[in-house]
């Protein structure tokens, strides 16, 4: 299923200058278990697509609020020379079609 | 009698539930007065306002200025020291100015006391500059008592020079000091926002754990409703856990949107740090009381081994021009690359005829890598796109100088299988070219521990007349 189709938030923003977070927010116990269940293989595909090794990626599954965390480093620090996205709002794009 | 002094004595005759006003996330971007109203109406005990955040970036910081307009920013105030002064209730400021440097902080106060006088308020304020010497910083570096945050590099002696300011994310035990030393209004150089709303609760004997959670929920004022906005919000506490009620009626404050709060801006939902330690979120119960309350508690506070403050600092990386265009030519778009590489070389070749190649050059393609410098090229090339140039150099001439030569040779850049050979670009205007200023970067992330607050964080008192 791709994630777009299922979460009711797929969402982006620093934590910090050097961290990006991301906020997939399920919509109801059984998506979120879906989800949870398929924590390494949610890494595995953020890693490939933001440019990390695996480890480098947290992926957190967060019940209370029918979420999965997602942090990784970001690729430039908020606001450096080179910077696209200094409060890191729009770096949710790659999850949309991922198809767990 | 101070307004702190009230809120204890009242306290110290009678224990009951404190009632906090969250009345802005962001002070300076306006407070809606229908819920701030209705949120003075429900006779709170305090008024808390967070001015700054790190997410803003480091232009605020290293170049002292505040994110908000000084009249925003005003207009903010008033409303807030208004109704303090009128209720007679503590009003606590943190982050002052955005960035909370001592420019940020003195922009603050300067405002702060101008509608004193106009407004004829009298009051009592301690002020917490959060600033730090770069000798104190340098010894701590040498003592071996500063680590980075996340990926920064280790802190060197040329960082701590090079930064323009460089300030301690002053804690709860900042803004505690300040309470104590007696006053009506409260404001803190750059703080922790969970400062602004724990220092009471904590100094009248309410657990850390949950008042430290309330507060880090409130001071994003009724970001954790569905749906989320700006309206002020009231928490109210008890020894047990604590009442959360956005004071707009479109607001709810539901077990889930408060619980999914705890994701925001945050890299670990079940914690929340500041200096003097952490409240772990791992056993919290969220409950509904009706359709728009939602009761919290279960959180737990530990305190830290050592105390440690989160140093924040920026420093000039140059001057800042941009080319600003259009493009509608599909062979443009499909070769921008090349020709974004192509007449960065011209560009050297002219600029750097009697000087060195002291600047930084750089294009986005909006509607290709204007967001994000994705791994894969997209799937179809964009029907329009915005060409932005970015040039960083040592002075703003250099920087107008190397813009302005990019602007004249890719509009009439010629590559291959070109058409339109009268202009690669549209302008929007003229001139395209913008001149944006300082340019900084965030080169102090780091984490330093720290003996005593107090010697170096003062307290400084005065009264407003």
């Amino acid at each position: 299923m791709r994630l777009d189709s299922i979460a009711k938030v797929i969402r982006s923003k620093n934590a910090g200058p050097c961290l990006l977070t991301l906020d997939v927010m399920l919509p109801d116990e059984a998506t979120f278990a879906y989800v949870a269940a398929r924590i390494d293989a949610l890494r595995r595909q953020v890693a490939k697509r933001y440019g990390r090794s695996q480890n480098e990626v947290a992926v957190l599954p967060f019940a209370p609020g029918l979420a999965v965390k997602i942090t990784l480093p970001r690729d430039v620090v908020s606001g450096d020379a080179g910077d696209r996205d200094v409060y890191g709002a729009q770096q949710h794009a790659p999850l949309l079609d991922i198809e767990l | 009698m101070t307004a702190i002094g009230r809120l204890l004595d009242d306290f110290a005759r009678r224990r009951r539930p404190l009632r906090s006003l969250g009345a802005s996330g962001q002070l300076g971007y306006g407070i809606p007065t229908p819920a701030f109203e209705a949120g003075l109406a429900r006779a709170p005990d305090m008024i808390g306002v967070d001015m700054g955040s790190i997410d803003i970036g480091p232009a605020y910081l290293g170049g002292g200025k505040m994110a908000p307009t000084r009249v925003g920013a005003k207009r903010d105030l008033r409303k807030v020291l208004s109704a303090a002064r009128r209720l007679d209730i503590p009003l606590i400021i943190g982050s002052a100015g955005s960035a909370g440097a001592k420019p940020h902080l003195e922009q603050t106060l300067d405002i702060v006391r101008e509608i004193a006088r106009e407004d004829g308020l009298t009051f009592r304020m301690a002020v917490v500059a959060a600033d730090l010497s770069r000798a104190e910083v340098k010894q701590a570096i040498a003592a071996g008592r500063v680590r980075p945050m996340d990926t920064m590099p280790p802190l060197t002696e040329t960082d701590v020079e090079a930064s323009s300011h460089i300030v301690g994310q002053l804690g709860l035990e900042a803004f505690r000091r300040a309470l104590e030393a007696d006053a009506d209004v409260v404001v803190l150089g750059r703080a922790c926002d969970t400062g602004i709303f724990a220092s009471i609760p904590t100094m009248l004997g309410f657990p850390a754990g949950i008042s430290m959670h309330m507060a880090k929920i409130i001071e994003c004022a009724s970001l954790c409703c569905v749906p989320g906005g700006r309206d002020t919000i009231l928490g109210v506490l008890d020894d047990e856990g604590f009442e959360l009620e956005s004071m707009a009626p479109n607001r709810a404050a539901t077990p889930s949107s408060v619980a999914a709060h705890s994701l925001y801006e945050q890299a670990d939902p079940f914690e929340i740090r500041e200096p003097s330690g952490r409240a772990d979120l791992r056993r919290v119960t969220y409950r509904a009381l009706d359709a728009r309350r939602t009761r919290v508690a279960g959180a737990t506070f530990e305190p830290a081994e050592r105390q440690t403050i989160k140093l924040e600092g920026a420093t000039l990386i140059g001057h800042r021009a941009l080319l600003i265009a259009g493009a509608a030519d599909p062979r443009f778009i499909a070769r921008h690359e090349e020709i974004f590489s192509a007449v960065s070389r011209v560009v050297r070749d002219l600029v750097c005829e009697d000087a060195t190649e002291d600047y930084r050059l750089g294009f986005r393609l909006f509607g290709v890598d204007g967001v994000r410098a994705w791994a894969e090229p997209p799937a179809h090339l964009p029907r329009e796109a915005f060409v932005m140039g970015e040039c960083i150099a040592p002075t703003p001439e250099r920087a107008e100088e190397v813009i302005r030569t990019t602007k004249q040779y890719l509009l009439h850049h010629g590559y291959e299988g070109r058409l339109s050979t009268a202009g690669n670009l549209a302008f929007p205007f003229t001139p395209p070219e913008v001149m944006i200023g300082a340019a900084y970067r965030f080169n102090v992330f780091h984490l330093m521990d720290v003996d005593d607050m107090a010697r170096l964080f003062p307290v400084q008192l005065e009264t407003v007349t």
